[in-house]
């Protein structure tokens, strides 16, 4: 152990030393004269604690018992100045100092005294035996100690051996020493009247420094001079790398731009409190309600509930489902976003012209025909244009001028006026007029002289064939007093006729029957007074027929379809489903590739024959259903009349390029026939050559619009 | 209140006032500007009566305050603006109603006698006073246009068109009031519509709804012209006997594509026909050619021409009267339309001695006189017709005739110029 030789050295142990000065050996110590110097002479440096016990001594104290213990032990003994030393009658001070003292080992001695005379080494020839002899029969062997100073063996006194016990218990080695005193805090935070020091402030204190002057003056200049340079401010950004700045954004990898977050659960409302507002609660009823219904099809899949508290709340049963659920919800949730093309529907609207880049189209009202004093079913046109016929339910055909209004002729019927149609060709002038159960073919006696002649004429110069002909109908020539009011022929069927219509080449029309059976529709030759019928089977309701202005085609509108047959093949050529519920009138574009169909659901369908046998378009403008429906011989125009008492007129242009869709584009709507009886518009009629357009309704009048 | 600086300035000498600028209210209308030339008139003369006047400025017709009419026709305030004055034309003053028995198809009146054509297939001879002198039944068909031919004391010749086809040279005698027709003008395969005699009283041409425009001899003689295919007719030669001769165009002209609803003649050899081919062809009546084409939007109805003015008025199948000038090579331009009516026009004619007015007839049975230097608005509504407005006439002494379906022909008397009456 090199801890007690340290111990020994006067500045590397001062701390215990006061333990015994100011303690237990004080009073011994200062008889001795001699010894009070000592400490003086051999280690300086300590003298100044002295005095301060409080500080050193619980410091050294508090460590450890044990080594503590050891240490006081082994410095009492060593010490020079120890107390018991001064009470040997000889003092025997050995001058070698603090060196291991092993150095004299093989020596004889042990160093040297003050006068410079060899110490011996006490004479040890004890045997084991003796030793224990002595340990045996000494009792003063417990407290006899060896001093390695001079190799005698010295006896503890009782205050030494007092003192040694004590610092093995960890207390002070004086007795008296109070570590509990209180403190005296002189440097208190709080103000004292007088100071701790009266010392007078020094003179430095208050005189500018001169080194301090000259280094500052230096900086300065160092400044000045740009050798010092302030200091950067830090930049505190956090420096990091993108570790996707290079990547291609269409790479498979570039799919965390299109993340999709997982669906969020819904936040919990006022139902799935524990005390919901009474509003939540379901009644009766509800309840009932809810456990009738499907599991899928539930509002909420629990039913609210009221409890009294918190507490009361019992553990939720449907936890596991519900977790259950959720895994569901985001196992199934979508991973990838679907690419859809954004297009506003605006966009998808096709492009129409403005209706005043379509004129010439009719737009205001120019002429009232008055006279009828019924509903005015029907409507026709001579080719000219220059004069208008109209049937009536007051069982009149009456004739009006087109450019003034004027009513030139009444032909009074025996009934009502279904149908009238005006010859065609230009070249004869007659109007069939279907009434009741027969047809009248009338010369009209209007336009010009030698074609009303020569109509009639024609009608005369009929020659009855040899062979009686089994017919549907019969021909009769008119009586006297029918052919005064300009009837020529009469066609009587053996039904009511509900329609007529001519041939474009003006010899030939059909009629349509009202009846259920194979006779529905009836085709005559006028000039061979020559009727047929051309249907074996009835195919349904006839409405109406057409003939195609160009080619030998045959239409038959029934209720929801529309046949074409071929006359001259005598076949069915094409079925046109009409998608309408029933159809009420038919009309044909003259270039004889469009057939418009009007139908009481208030529709109006657009067929475009080459392109399919559904409706190339459905216009559902009216609020009503469609009474008739009308094409232009020249412009691009086409007109339907409703029961809502309006005529809307269309601009239906219809290209020579196979590849170019009709256009079709609505462009007016006319008004001004008052409703009668929920009865608006009849019938509509073009002007053969002018962009005007008449139209015949319920009220009595036939209107000319332009 | 703000004045602008104005220069009266008048064509008749005796409402003339000094040739010096005045400064005058910017918000004066019509009345103010008139009581300040009364006022100037009579510091001048103390027998001035008080007079109305109308006022033009850069040729339009003031009818708004004078600041808002130069800011309307961009007139600028700074300088001298002179203001034209013409004294107040007085409004028509209704003369006489008369009665028909159909509807008035068409009227011509001289300054003696008044021809109206009817629906009820005759034509009828009229005093100025509204009464009845002659009835001319013939035709078989209504009555679609009349005209005079030649007019003395002792007998008169006249034409009527119909929608029989044919018209009719009639001769009048005034004296004896025997009516007898001369010819029969066959040829036409449609209603005559229109007809029209020219300056000379010698020709006449027809415009017919068989798109042709036919020239006639108009001077009566003893011959009967030969009709081609009159043989296998034996009903209507019948009737041809009982009414004259028949005679046969002098020419056909062959154009148009729709029925001619309107032929005049506007110079000696230059007929003018409107149609409802949506045309007005002008055609050289000597070589039978046609000379220019002016083309519009509309049918047209009605056509009339001003020597005065050498304007074509037209009306047709809208509500807009449009003015054209026929010798223009540039393109056939309107040069202005007059719009106010609201129904198709019917019937047009320039006023014979004033070169700025002209009446309309229209649908919405209202006759119109204009002033085409007041384009925006008529000068007056003669709003007494019960139905459609099919004829208007205008005559040299100042006759407004108007005749519609409500079978009244209304007479109106109208100082063309007030100043010429007074003077």
């Amino acid at each position: 152990c090199a801890e007690p030789s340290g111990a020994s050295r006067p500045g590397a142990a001062p701390a215990p030393r006061p333990c015994w000065e100011t303690g237990a050996s004080e009073p011994r110590r200062r008889p001795a004269g001699g010894a009070a110097a000592a400490p003086a002479a051999s280690g300086g440096g300590g003298s100044g604690r002295v005095d301060c016990p409080s500080l050193s001594c619980p410091a050294f104290v508090s460590p450890s018992g044990t080594q503590g213990c050891i240490c006081v032990e082994l410095c009492v003994l060593h010490h020079p100045h120890a107390a018991f030393l001064s009470t040997l009658p000889q003092d025997i001070r050995n001058t070698v100092g603090n060196i291991p003292m092993e150095w004299y080992q093989d020596f004889p001695h042990i160093g040297y005294d003050l006068e410079g005379k060899k110490i011996y080494k006490p004479i040890r020839n004890k045997d084991e035996l003796d030793k224990f002899l002595e340990k045996m029969e000494n009792p003063d062997y417990w407290r006899t100690v060896q001093d390695k100073m001079t190799g005698a063996d010295i006896k503890l006194t009782d205050e030494q051996v007092d003192l040694v016990h004590r610092l093995q218990k960890g207390q002070f080695g004086d007795v008296h020493f109070d570590p509990y005193e209180p403190a005296i805090d002189f440097f208190s935070h709080e103000v004292m009247i007088h100071p701790v020091t009266n010392r007078p402030a020094d003179k430095r204190s208050f005189i500018p420094s001169l080194i301090e002057k000259e280094k500052v003056s230096k900086l300065v200049h160092a400044i000045k001079m740009g050798w010092i340079k302030p200091r950067k401010p830090k930049e505190d950004t956090p420096t990091y790398y993108d570790l996707w700045a290079h990547e291609d954004p269409n790479s498979i990898l570039g799919r965390h731009k299109m993340h999709v977050p997982a669906p969020k659960m819904k936040l919990p409302g006022h139902e799935e409190s524990y005390n919901p507002p009474p509003e939540y609660l379901p009644s009766e009823e509800e309840k009932l309600a809810w456990e009738q219904q499907e599991p899928a099809e539930r509002k909420l899949n629990f039913v609210p509930r009221q409890y009294r508290c918190l507490r009361a709340v019992p553990a939720y049963s449907r936890f596991i489902h519900e977790r259950f659920e959720r895994c569901l919800d985001l196992y199934l949730c979508p991973r990838q976003r679907k690419m859809r093309v954004n297009v506003d529907p605006e966009d998808l609207i096709p492009k129409l012209p403005k209706p005043r880049d379509l004129q010439p189209f009719p737009t205001t009202q120019a002429l009232v025909y008055r006279g009828h004093s019924s509903l005015v079913r029907c409507l026709s046109i001579c080719p000219g244009g220059q004069w208008l016929v109209s049937g009536s339910d007051d069982c009149t055909v009456r004739f009006w001028e087109v450019s003034t209004a004027r009513c030139m002729k009444t032909l009074p019927l025996a009934g009502v006026v279904k149908s009238i149609s005006w010859n065609p060709n230009p070249t004869i002038c007659l109007v069939a007029i279907a009434v009741e159960q027969s047809v009248l073919l009338v010369n009209p006696s209007l336009g010009d002289k030698l074609l009303y002649g020569a109509t009639d004429q024609l009608l005369e110069s009929y020659v009855a064939p040899e062979e009686e002909r089994v017919q549907p109908v019969q021909w009769v020539a008119a009586t006297t007093e029918e052919h005064g009011k300009g009837i020529r022929l009469v066609v009587q069927h053996s039904r009511p006729v509900k329609q007529v219509t001519w041939h474009g080449k003006g010899d030939y029309f059909a009629s349509v029957l009202a009846d259920n059976s194979n006779m529905q529709v009836l085709i005559h030759q006028t000039s061979k007074r020559w009727s047929q019928n051309p249907f074996r089977k009835s195919k349904g309701l006839v409405q109406c027929v057409l003939f195609h202005p160009i080619r030998p085609y045959f239409f038959v509108a029934t209720q929801r379809y529309v046949r074409v047959y071929n006359l001259l093949k005598q076949e069915l050529t094409k079925k046109l489903m009409t998608n309408c519920k029933w159809v009420s009138s038919m009309a044909i574009h003259p270039g004889g590739d469009n057939i418009i169909c009007g139908s009481y659901d208030s529709k109006l369908a657009w067929f475009d024959l080459d392109l399919s046998t559904r409706p190339y378009q459905l216009l559902r403008h009216h609020k009503k259903a469609l009474r008739s429906v009308a094409f232009h011989k020249h412009y691009p125009l086409f007109a339907s009349g409703s029961d809502d008492g309006s005529v809307i007129v269309c601009h239906g242009m219809v290209y020579n390029d196979l590849l170019q869709n009709p256009l079709l584009v609505p462009v007016k709507v006319l008004k001004g026939h008052a409703l009668t009886w929920d009865l608006g518009v009849l019938d509509v009629l073009f002007h053969p050559t002018q962009p005007w357009v008449f139209s015949s309704g319920a009220d009595g009048t036939v209107r000319l619009f332009t | 209140m703000a004045q602008l600086p104005a220069r009266f300035r008048t064509e008749s000498q005796r409402y003339a006032v000094e040739d010096v600028p005045f400064s005058v209210p910017a918000a004066s209308e019509v009345a103010d500007l008139s009581n300040l030339i009364n006022k100037l008139l009579a510091a001048r003369d103390e027998e001035h009566k008080h007079v109305e006047f109308d006022f033009l400025v850069n040729g339009q017709f003031l009818r708004v305050p004078l600041v808002a009419h130069m800011e309307m026709e961009n007139i600028p305030t700074e300088e001298v603006v002179e203001i034209e004055y013409v004294e107040k034309y007085m409004a028509p003053q209704p003369e006489e109603c008369i009665f028909h028995d159909d509807w008035i198809s068409s009227v011509q009146a001289t300054e003696e006698w008044i021809l109206t054509g009817s629906y009820d297939q005759t034509a009828r001879i009229w005093s100025l006073e509204g009464k009845s002198v002659m009835t001319i039944a013939g035709h078989t068909e209504v009555v679609k246009d009349v005209a005079w031919v030649k007019q003395d004391s002792l007998s008169c010749l006249l034409l009527s068109a119909s929608m029989d086809q044919t018209i009719l040279l009639w001769e009048w005698n005034v004296e004896r009031n025997k009516v007898k027709a001369l010819h029969c003008c066959r040829g036409h395969a449609g209603s005559v519509d229109s007809i029209a005699v020219d300056c000379t009283r010698t020709r006449f041409c027809s415009g017919s709804w068989d798109k042709m425009l036919k020239i006639w001899s108009a001077v009566p003689t003893d011959e009967e012209d030969e009709m081609e295919e009159a043989a296998n007719r034996p009903r209507k030669k019948q009737k041809t006997e009982q009414l004259g001769l028949t005679r046969t165009p002098l020419t056909t002209l062959s154009g148009h594509t729709e029925a001619i609803s309107s032929v005049l003649w506007s110079d000696t050899e230059e007929i003018c026909s409107a149609s409802w081919d949506h045309t007005i062809k002008l055609w050289d009546a000597e070589t039978g050619g046609l000379k220019s084409t002016l083309t519009g939007n509309k049918v047209f109805n009605s056509v009339s021409y001003s020597p005065l003015c050498r304007r074509l008025a037209s009306g047709s199948t809208d509500r807009h009267i449009r003015l054209w000038d026929p010798r223009s090579r540039d393109g056939s331009l309107v040069l202005l339309s007059l719009t106010s009516h609201t129904g198709w026009v019917t019937s047009v004619k320039w006023s014979p001695t004033h070169e700025h007015q002209l009446i309309s007839g229209s649908l919405d049975n209202i006759v119109k006189l204009w002033d085409t230097r007041s384009c925006k608005a008529p000068l007056y509504d003669l709003a007494a017709h019960e139905d459609k407005v099919l004829c208007v006439d205008w005559t040299e002494a100042g006759l407004l005739l108007s005749g519609g379906a409500d079978n009244k022909l209304y007479c109106y008397k109208y100082p063309a110029i007030a100043s010429d009456v007074g003077a």
